[in-house]
């Protein structure tokens, strides 16, 4: 009995250790990332969250707790409901011709033939360039006095358009250099869904005789849906947190047109020091944000033909 | 064709599909030469369509050479001359010398580097702990990671910029690096990757008494040199373009990164709306080495980006 309950006991503490040294196995391959993690993405989150509630200026020490007053200030802000506005119309701008120029593109690449290679990467290349440095390209592309833009306008007699210093043409020159960077991305991802077709489905198409265009729409479009989708909607979000290019060709104007939910938490955050109301914006845009991917892992989850 | 027809079901798998479409065109009632001259005119118009919108997207790249390349003058007076009457190399040597554009790129390739490799090392280690170590919360874990993916820098730059003060680590190229080192793209990425690696190998290695880093250095990394490569590449790539994050923290002169040091060139005194030729030597500066680096590793890039991350 004696030396049974020592074995026992023996191998418990054994089991016991080893466990131990397991754990501290997984801590030795997880903490690396969580420590980081922790600092500066899931604490963070939490403590903006309390920060929106307060009134702190992030110079003085003292702060007031005030409740949901920085979100229902939010709601009768003009500000704040232009830039949501702006925020939307910048997304649709940059969502809808992105997906379609993608979209086409990749039809016409996705095959390889002779110099296919080369156009895919010749389309591509603006999003590898720093959007900063770009912006600043564009920002003379669209200069009032000599840029091209207005030159090649010129040719065709058509007057120069103060496009940067007009609240009505800002926006679309944003919204140009946006897609313009983003195209060749959402290419990519067109091409390799289409290369998932199976080539099956297309002769069986071609041996019915099908036109080509009832071949899109009928066997094409709906097998590349939820790839769309997830274009779509990944293009949103990244609308949502554009800033460069904002901060480089408008700074948010001309009076306030350009000025999305980013560039109002920026301005608000790192200009006005209202540490508070800029926390709210920025819990605004992870709403957005995770609504959007909220919706985008539910498709994902019925829209998976392979 | 009835020799065709027997093989089919005997041939091999890409052989027989060739010949199915190669049937299928001979079953239309098309003339071969006006066939030809149709499939002539349809890849004539094609590649005319294709090379005239590739030409709008390089054109902004050769726009900038272009304007570098010119005198101030001559941008003004003959915008649309592509080719400057004479190459003016003096602008990239005015333009390193009225701002340290050197020092400003070297260091966006060691901010870059340094977060790439440490994202690369912990991204590793987690994805491996969570694909390949048996541990109850692991699942958990992921879900925790990957809920971060969905938290917008904004939401965490003021909390971030407080707690790299306390460090006392603003304005330093180490606060920008740990605040940067933790990617959920990461783990992501190569969680799908790790998965890929068959069980036995690890199992094996295991029974053998090889430790678990030494089976992730040994076994695991190997194989996924491509997915690694990949994952490099966009890292860096991602890191050296950054600017917003990067615009907060660093506010010294010597300490900034190209973008930021690009922007503050642009909006300087003097320059903006009048020095254009210096403005656009400055951004092919910036640009330049990023192109160089897509056409060396373009196959990588470009391939890595398509065949993953698309689902799951």
């Amino acid at each position: 009995m004696k030396i049974n309950s020592h074995t026992l006991s023996r191998a418990t503490s054994h089991t016991m250790s080893r466990t131990m040294s397991e754990k501290l196995k997984v801590l030795l391959f997880i903490a690396p990332l969580l420590i980081p993690l922790l600092a500066f993405w899931i604490v963070p989150f939490g403590w903006s969250i309390y920060i929106s509630f307060t009134d702190w200026d992030y110079i003085s020490p003292e702060y007031s707790y005030v409740g949901f007053e920085n979100y229902q200030y939010m709601i009768e802000d003009s500000y704040f409901t232009e830039a949501l506005y702006n925020t939307f119309l910048f997304s649709l701008g940059v969502v809808i011709p992105t997906v379609m120029l993608g979209l086409g593109f990749a039809l016409l690449l996705h095959k390889n033939f002779r110099g296919s290679q080369l156009y895919r990467a010749v389309i591509f290349s603006p999003w590898i360039t720093p959007t900063v440095a770009v912006s600043i390209v564009w920002s003379w592309v669209f200069e009032t006095k000599s840029g091209l833009a207005n030159l090649l306008l010129g040719k065709v007699g058509i007057d120069p358009i103060p496009w940067l210093e007009s609240g009505d043409t800002a926006m679309t020159v944003v919204v140009i250099v946006t897609v313009w960077q983003a195209v060749g991305w959402t290419m990519l991802f067109f091409i390799s869904a289409l290369n998932k077709i199976p080539e099956s489905l297309y002769e069986a198409s071609l041996i019915d005789g099908c036109s080509p265009l009832t071949r899109f729409i009928k066997i094409t479009l709906p097998l590349i849906s939820p790839t769309t989708f997830f274009l779509i909607i990944v293009n949103m979000i990244n609308s949502v947190q554009a800033f460069d290019q904002f901060q480089i060709l408008t700074q948010g104007g001309p009076s306030g047109s350009t000025r999305t939910l980013l560039y109002l938490f920026y301005q608000q955050a790192f200009e006005q020091y209202d540490m508070g109301p800029a926390a709210a914006t920025s819990l605004i845009i992870l709403a957005i944000t995770g609504v959007l991917t909220l919706i985008n892992t539910e498709m994902g989850k019925r829209w998976i033909y392979y | 064709m009835s020799t065709q027809s027997i093989d089919l079901p005997l041939g091999h798998d890409q052989g027989s599909e060739a010949k199915i479409t190669a049937n299928s065109k001979m079953i239309k009632p098309a003339t071969p030469m006006n066939a030809l001259m149709k499939s002539f005119a349809s890849l004539i118009v094609k590649h005319g369509f294709l090379s005239a919108s590739g030409l709008i997207m390089v054109f902004p790249f050769v726009w900038m050479i272009s304007g570098s390349m010119k005198t101030n003058d001559e941008i003004f007076s003959n915008p649309l001359n592509i080719l400057p009457d004479t190459f003016h190399w003096q602008t990239f040597v005015d333009t390193f010398e009225s701002a340290p554009f050197g020092l400003y790129i070297m260091n966006s390739f060691s901010v870059a580097f340094f977060t790439t490799l440490i994202v690369m090392i912990n991204s590793a280690m987690f994805a491996y702990a969570i694909t390949q170590l048996k541990f109850k919360s692991r699942t958990v874990l992921y879900f925790i990671v990957m809920a971060c993916y969905m938290l917008p820098g904004a939401v965490t730059y003021i909390p971030s910029y407080i707690t790299l003060a306390n460090m006392g680590l603003l304005d330093s190229h180490t606060g920008l690096i740990i605040s940067n080192a933790a990617s959920v793209f990461g783990v992501f990425y190569l969680r799908q990757v790790f998965l890929k690696v068959h069980p036995s190998l690890i199992e094996a290695a295991r029974i053998d008494g090889a430790g678990e880093i030494k089976i992730l250095w040994a076994i695991v990394l190997p194989q996924c040199k491509a997915a690694l490569a990949t994952l490099f590449l966009i890292t860096f790539i991602t890191n050296y373009n950054s600017y917003m994050w990067p615009s907060l923290l660093i506010t010294s002169q010597d300490l900034n990164l190209i973008a930021t040091g690009i922007r503050q060139f642009f909006i300087a005194e003097g320059n903006y709306g009048l020095n254009w030729s210096q403005i656009m030597a400055a951004s092919t500066i910036a640009v330049m080495p990023l192109l160089i680096l897509f056409i060396i590793c373009q196959k990588t890039i470009l391939s890595g980006i398509a065949d993953n991350g698309v689902k799951e």
